[in-house]
């Protein structure tokens, strides 16, 4: 049941990314490199597994980098997820080439490396490589407590100051929470996880589709 | 179409053949897998394939009872003995089999079953533990955590929990909390039991990932291992592994050796494959990934860890 809703919504999650694509580029082509970087538990790999209808229950950190092809509304979209632990991100560089969006996330409630997220996402901004690709930030982790609005993150990152391309940012909730809802009993565990899960991405998604 | 076909043919067939070899062996197919095959999983998958493929009625009810006790995870060193022979009995009865004359079937069938179900049991104890989240507020996982770095690097103490000196040893961040993510405590609990219990291998292990050109992040990749291994015991593939290798019932234990055998060879694996940089890690662990399951698929295979560290 739930896994069917989840379809449905990704569908809807889909459509989101894909009218921004539409909007970004007149004449698309059908096939679209997709990067998605950001630091270190930021949640790349759970949006990549989430968008591919993956179960994203046992997710460990990237050593490397994951891709994935998804077919989507006659589009081929081949997101590349990219390691994002400081020894990995000089790596970034090498998967720059012919990227027709970049996807950036932040975890909202990781507020210590705010300014390291910032500093990264600045450096890829001068990149020749990356000159006028259009720039999608996920604001992920919106469920936690600690979490800070998408207001707040584009005031602090400066995205107001970017000129030179489209950009969009965009809340989201892509795991299914971790640390608030953990509960003793295993059962009961399961019971509140599942109708959070349901509630929270109900809220996500009615964000998504504004897009 | 070809799978249903046999299938089919394989459901009228087999009470058939059973029936005449009962008449011409006198024993029951449990009795001639007992006796004709060779120990270990061979023995263990035919024991396992003819009880689920079973039609009687008590032989089911058995099946079903066993598997609630094992998912409850109620099989224990003190209830064990009262199970197998619950289970003993109900197939001496159904099958008919005289104890007197077959003294062997029992002690051979009640090890079968111990391997059968200890290993579904050992499923539900590794995910159980994988659901629980690391959190650092428990003293319980911080001990453990604080435990993996004494074992790691014993000559070289922490300056504070949250340091960069974590990734000397190859968390991520200055606090290693945030990387054990989706394989919770297990991913813990497998690299102290690889620390501690095979400390010159994982040593040795450790010294490779600090190589200058074919480095790589030591706790990471084995958190990345840990799903491996988890991945392999979920699917079925590490029966043959855990069948041949347990001499009684299979515990976390037997898990965590398995996973230590995975990240040894790993590293060979690692080194051997020559990768120009950590980009590589997902393609070369796929490949390993494949060689482990070619190994597993041979039912005489049994991973024992090679300790004859050589010098870098």
């Amino acid at each position: 049941m739930l896994y069917n809703c989840q379809n449905k919504r990704t569908k809807q999650f889909l459509r989101g990314l894909l009218a921004i694509l539409r909007k970004l580029r007149s004449n698309p082509d059908k096939e679209l490199r997709l990067l998605l970087l950001g630091l270190d538990n930021a949640g790349k790999t759970t949006i990549l597994r989430y968008l591919a209808n993956e179960d994203i229950t046992q997710i460990t950190p990237t050593q490397g980098f994951n891709i994935k092809s998804i077919h989507s509304e006659g589009f081929k979209l081949n997101i590349w997820d990219i390691g994002g632990a400081r020894k990995i991100r000089p790596y970034w560089r090498n998967y720059f080439e012919n990227t027709d969006v970049l996807i950036y996330v932040i975890d909202s409630a990781d507020i210590n490396r705010l300014e390291e997220t910032g500093q990264e996402l600045s450096e890829l901004l001068i990149e020749d490589k990356l000159y006028k690709v259009p720039l999608l930030i996920y604001a992920n982790k919106q469920d936690m407590v600690q979490s800070i609005t998408t207001a707040d993150i584009a005031e602090s990152l400066g995205l107001h100051k970017i000129k030179d391309r489209d950009w969009q940012i965009q809340a989201c909730v892509a795991n299914k929470g971790t640390g608030r809802f953990r509960v003793g009993l295993q059962e009961y565990h399961e019971k509140v996880n599942s109708l959070t899960l349901n509630t929270r991405y109900k809220d996500v998604f009615k964000n998504i589709s504004e897009i | 179409m070809f799978h249903y076909i046999w299938s089919l043919i394989n459901w009228y067939l087999r009470p058939f053949i059973k029936w005449v070899l009962r008449q011409t062996t006198h024993m029951c197919e449990l009795q001639r897998i007992c006796y004709g095959k060779p120990s270990g999983a061979p023995r263990t998958y035919a024991v396992e394939y003819s009880l689920r493929l079973s039609r009687n009625a008590d032989i089911i009810s058995l099946i079903s009872y066993l598997d609630d006790i094992a998912n409850q995870c109620a099989i224990t060193i003190r209830s064990e003995r009262g199970i197998l022979e619950e289970a003993i009995r109900t197939v001496l009865i159904t099958k008919k089999i005289n104890p007197a004359a077959h003294p062997d079937f029992s002690k051979i069938f009640g090890k079968c079953v111990e391997l059968i179900w200890g290993y579904r049991q050992l499923c539900v104890e590794c995910e159980e533990l994988r659901q629980i989240q690391y959190d650092s507020g428990n003293p319980v996982h911080e001990d453990l955590l604080l435990r993996l770095w004494d074992l790691l690097m014993p000559y070289d103490p922490l300056d504070a929990r949250i340091t960069k000196q974590w990734q000397g040893i190859g968390f991520q961040g200055d606090d290693p909390k945030t990387d054990f993510r989706g394989m919770g405590l297990l991913g813990l609990e497998n690299l102290v039991y690889f620390a501690q219990e095979y400390p010159s291998a994982a040593t040795h292990v450790l010294t490779h990932s600090m190589h200058p050109r074919y480095g790589y992040a030591f706790a990471i990749v084995g958190i990345n291992l840990t799903s491996m291994a988890l991945r392999l015991l979920k699917d079925g593939s590490a029966k043959t592994h855990i069948y041949n290798s347990s001499k009684t019932l299979p515990s976390l234990r037997a898990f965590h050796q398995f996973y230590c055998y995975l990240f040894y060879e790993f590293d060979g694996f690692w080194l051997e494959s020559k990768p120009n940089n950590i980009m590589e890690f997902s393609s070369i662990q796929k490949k390993f990934e494949i060689n482990i399951r070619m190994a597993l698929a041979n039912p005489s295979t049994v991973f024992r860890i090679n300790l004859s560290v050589d010098n870098i």
